[in-house]
């Protein structure tokens, strides 16, 4: 402090929020010790312990729900003098956008995980019954770890997790500024304030990260119930508890993914839906090993198999969360991706939660190893929890070639410290620390990931009409036969329609074509079509729909917006054969693809430049073009983030047309003088009715006007003046007229030019022959600068709404899986009772 | 033996497989002095951009070529053929990391550019913001 007295600060909220943090950090851990102690003693010693432990929850929950309330109601009353709602909203930004900004930042989106691992708490506390101590202690453990993210303690140097409710002027970052020794200058930082990132202005922003995070939150039930079945050393009981929110999970985790592509898609300039990106691999990673998760616990609540699996299947995926946390919120990825967070001091804390948890697992399988449950008998070749325990690891192996080619970096900075320190493996070391990621990362993952998806389609085409235990094969293929006739006519039909020539891209299309009919066909016979039981093969063709959808959208991604004028490129070199970009000025046509695309010009609308692409078709025998659809992609301008590109996308059945901006120039074209863009005029002697050429138009001279307009062209008495009535016929056939005077003044000769801006042409009429009444027009061009241009990539994306109901398919059929596990755990429970 | 030991050596050896050619598939990061050295190879080059040089990108003439001079790590320097159209906010960017391959002794071909803008924590930024609303 330095001695101003402050005028207007609402000091308040500051306390009010540094206590709920306080609170929740505190409960959690009284939380975790009271559910500890009573996991660990008697059914009878451990009731009081477990009464404490559920108070201590609560309070915990209404510590977490009100250092939300405090930081929404900061955010919506503008309170700039905080850092969190200066660093992420701004007056500008419309209300709506008010949930958002709470998570927009590092410290909302760690309590948006908090509030869902408060309210899955809460629920199991209800739920869980005799489970309720042991599975609470891992939650209560767990939301100790993240309310100390958000502590801001510094301690020696030290500092433990960043606080959302530091002052402006406490941030080290500012200390120097001036505004720090205004009294008053709570109520002029508005105009300051940063406002969320403009990428980030999107309804997709209020959806997404709630599903994903609850996704994320998810895992731990799981967990939880796997870690207190070590404790209790219960092996068996406890997986039929997990079951149905280990597949909820997996259904809103895979929403959550979806609406991140979706969103990528909708208005990212990613160039598609899924760009492997580092950050986008970081949730999908967690995802696959949930759905193997969830396929271990039906094998064991089934047939008591697999036992160890059901314990370590959890573990990988909720390690699996932490270690993408701490991918994507470390800043180690900073080279690498184009969204992952900065490093806020939290990496230590991240990295010591992850190790926590993985020594933890590690310690607890090891002790009890011998006393897990081993299968007695191996599973038989043909029986469904067989190929579930193959599917599962196809899903493992496919997740650790994603996750060890994500973590490059961390490999390279783990090297690179091995190197320093010690002598040994220099040469392996040093060629380590120099990896970098894949050059082309969508090509290099699809490559990879391409035979795992054709081993899970494989396997799960086949699963259901598997039986636990063991199934008849000669009734199985009996059954299968239709279904993979039919799936076989599909895929040459499509292939050949598709052109498909590779040939991973073509079982690929098969193999995903058997999934659907295969587990389609197994609904309609084994489940008689009912709707309520389509569960497991309405979400397996889901599934199947999606990567169908995925391959043909990717291997037939078509980029229409190719230079056709070879002039440029050919003298560049092999070097430069990406030319998927093109320039478009402003009422010039090119063909793109099937259409004739049109600049026709750009509108300001708030922060946003919408530029509007027009598409066209010309009729083949008038030469005629007509309208199809006019796209709006925009470039939002944002001087503090930098300007951010949002494409636009005409959607119809079979395919979607995306339009992106790459480069427009956005300093004001009219500032530069016109006359200093013009070519040297060409002139041409001609007669009325004769054609002349200019690169953008057909100029025809319909008339001489021997009676121009005297006022308009201020001709004085006595002088003559002609005009040449030209008319213009630019490429979209649109007529213009243009009218250049020729006047005898005083014997002296003198011009009056003609311009139309709209083609960016000017026309002079120097000389008239009076015997044979030709004519010379001059015809200058202006340089193309003078006339607005746009940079812009387009591209078809063929039959991707195939991904997208595969998308909405997956989601409604794990939602009647989940429906049907608790109506039969229920009934279990039932009948279990009266015994 | 078993079928799960069979299956448990399939998916070892697969995992090996996988690891192992991931290493050696991937880039990796170089100066420009190596990358000429192997001008066939593709390599992720860090530094930073020469702002004393012009860079240029006339989209008239290819709307797909970006030029600029960027310094490595060790000093030197190339001009860098940018197969892309020119970024958004590239003046403002702090770091580079161009990828791409050695073409001659004095230039590079890249076909992707990174950018990491300077941080908005810096005291320089946040005082110029300050100063010019108050």
């Amino acid at each position: 402090m330095n001695g101003v007295q402050y005028i207007g600060e609402q000091i308040g909220w500051q306390y009010a929020g540094n206590s709920f943090v306080f609170l929740s950090f505190v409960a959690a851990i009284f939380s975790f010790i009271c559910y500890v102690i009573s996991a660990s003693g008697n059914e009878l010693e451990g009731d009081n312990w477990k009464k404490m432990g559920k108070i201590y929850f609560r309070i915990h929950s209404v510590a977490v729900i009100g250092i939300m309330t405090t930081l929404f109601c900061m955010i919506f009353k503008h309170l700039y003098q905080y850092h969190y709602v200066w660093e992420y909203s701004n007056d500008a930004m419309p209300r709506r956008y008010t949930l958002a900004c709470f998570w927009g930042g590092q410290e909302g989106s760690f309590l948006l995980w908090t509030f869902w691992q408060v309210v899955l708490g809460n629920v199991l506390i209800r739920t869980s019954g005799k489970w309720q101590s042991p599975v609470m202690m891992t939650i209560a453990l767990a939301q100790a770890f993240l309310a100390s993210m958000l502590l801001g303690f510094h301690f020696k140097g030290i500092t433990i997790g960043s606080n959302p409710f530091m002052l402006l002027r406490d941030i080290p970052g500012f200390a120097g500024s001036p505004f720090v020794s205004m009294p008053d200058y709570a109520s002029k930082l508005a105009p300051t304030a940063q406002g969320l990132n403009p990428l980030l202005q999107n309804y997709w922003m209020t959806i997404h990260p709630p599903t994903l995070f609850l996704g994320f939150a998810s895992t731990i039930v799981p967990f939880a119930y796997a870690i207190a079945g070590l404790w209790k050393k219960k092996y068996g009981d406890w997986q039929v508890e997990a079951l149905p929110w280990t597949f909820f999970g997996i259904m809103i985790l895979g929403t959550g993914i979806l609406m991140g592509g979706a969103w990528a898609y909708e208005s990212l300039s990613f160039g598609g839906f899924w760009a492997w990106d580092p950050v986008e691999n970081a949730s999908l990673i967690p995802w696959l090993t949930f759905v193997g998760t969830g396929h271990m616990l039906i094998v064991y609540k089934s047939r008591k198999n697999s036992a160890l699996s059901t314990f370590l299947f959890p573990m990988i995926t909720y390690i699996l969360v932490l270690y993408s946390t701490f991918l994507t919120r470390s800043g180690i990825l900073g080279n690498t991706s184009v969204h992952a967070f900065t490093d806020l001091g939290m990496s230590g804390q991240l990295l010591l939660y992850l190790v926590f948890f993985i020594l933890l697992s590690i310690v607890l399988v090891v002790i009890n190893w011998k006393r897990i449950p081993r299968d007695k008998q191996e599973e038989a070749l043909w029986s469904r929890e067989f190929w579930m325990l193959l599917g599962s690891l196809v899903l493992l192996m496919s997740c650790a070639q994603i996750i060890i080619s994500t973590s490059i970096p961390v490999t390279s900075k783990i090297a690179g410290w091995l190197h320093r320190i010690q002598p040994l493996f220099g040469d392996f070391l040093e060629k380590i620390h120099n990896q970098a990621p894949p050059v082309d990362k969508i090509g290099f993952y699809n490559k990879w990931q391409i035979p795992f998806a054709i081993l899970i389609l494989l396997i799960l085409s086949f699963g259901l009409y598997f039986k636990f235990k063991d199934t008849d094969m000669k009734q199985l293929w009996k059954q299968i036969r239709l279904p993979f006739v039919v799936s076989l006519i599909f895929s040459v039909a499509s292939a050949y329609f598709l052109k498909e020539t590779n040939w991973f891209y073509i079982i690929l299309l098969g193999m995903s074509w058997f999934a659907v009919c295969a587990n389609f066909y197994y609904w309609v016979k084994n489940k008689k079509a009912n709707f309520w039981k389509a569960g497991a093969p309405l979400a397996h063709t889901g599934f199947g729909l999606i990567l169908m959808g995925a391959l043909i959208s990717t291997s037939k991604e078509e980029i229409i917006s190719v230079n056709t004028s070879k002039k440029s490129v050919e003298s560049m070199g092999k070097n430069y054969s990406d030319a998927t970009n093109i320039l478009l000025t402003q009422g010039d046509t090119l063909r793109m693809g099937d259409y004739f695309v049109t600049y026709t010009g750009k509108e300001q609308k708030g922060k946003d430049i919408l530029y509007s692409i027009e598409y066209m078709a010309k009729d083949s025998q008038t030469h005629k073009y007509s309208q199809l659809f006019t796209l709006h992609p925009l470039i939002q301008l944002n001087p503090q983030m930098g300007n951010v590109a949002e494409p636009s996308t005409k959607h119809f059945l079979s395919r979607d047309i995306y339009t992106q901006i790459t480069f427009a120039d956005l300093s004001d074209s009219k500032a530069i003088n016109p006359n200093t863009n013009f070519t040297q005029p060409k002139t041409q002697t001609i007669s009325v009715g004769d054609t002349m050429f200019s690169s953008n138009g057909i100029i025809v001279l319909t008339g001489l006007d021997t009676h121009p307009d005297t006022a308009k062209y201020h001709l004085k008495q006595g002088d003559i003046g002609v005009g040449a009535m030209l008319k213009v016929t630019d490429i979209n056939n649109k007529v213009y007229t243009a009218e250049p005077i020729y006047i005898i003044s005083n014997n002296m000769v003198q011009t009056i030019d003609a311009d139309l801006p709209q083609l960016g042409l000017k026309f002079t009429f120097p000389k008239i022959d009076p015997e044979t009444h030709k004519v010379d027009i001059a015809i200058s061009e202006s340089k193309n600068t003078a006339r607005d241009f746009v940079v812009m990539k387009a591209t078809v994306f063929h039959y991707i709404i195939v991904l997208w109901l595969g998308c909405v398919i997956m989601v409604i059929g794990t939602t009647l899986a989940i429906r049907q596990r608790i109506i039969k755990n229920r009934e279990a429970k039932k009948e279990a009772q009266p015994a | 033996m078993k079928k799960t030991h069979i299956i448990a050596i399939l998916v070892i050896a697969i995992a090996f497989g996988v690891i192992l050619t991931s290493l050696s598939n991937n880039s990796t990061y170089a100066s420009f002095k190596e990358a000429t050295g192997s001008p066939n190879h593709t390599y992720h080059v860090v530094g930073k951009l020469d702002r004393s040089k012009p860079f240029s990108y006339d989209p008239h003439v290819n709307a797909n070529l970006f030029t600029f001079y960027m310094i490595d790590k060790d000093g030197s320097e190339r001009k860098v053929n940018l197969n892309r159209p020119k970024p958004d906010d590239f003046e403002k960017s702090d770091q580079l990391v161009v990828i791409g391959t050695a073409q001659g002794t004095d230039g590079f071909d890249a076909a992707d550019v990174l950018m990491k803008c300077p941080s908005k924590y810096t005291a320089d930024s946040i005082s110029t913001v300050k100063q010019s609303s108050m």
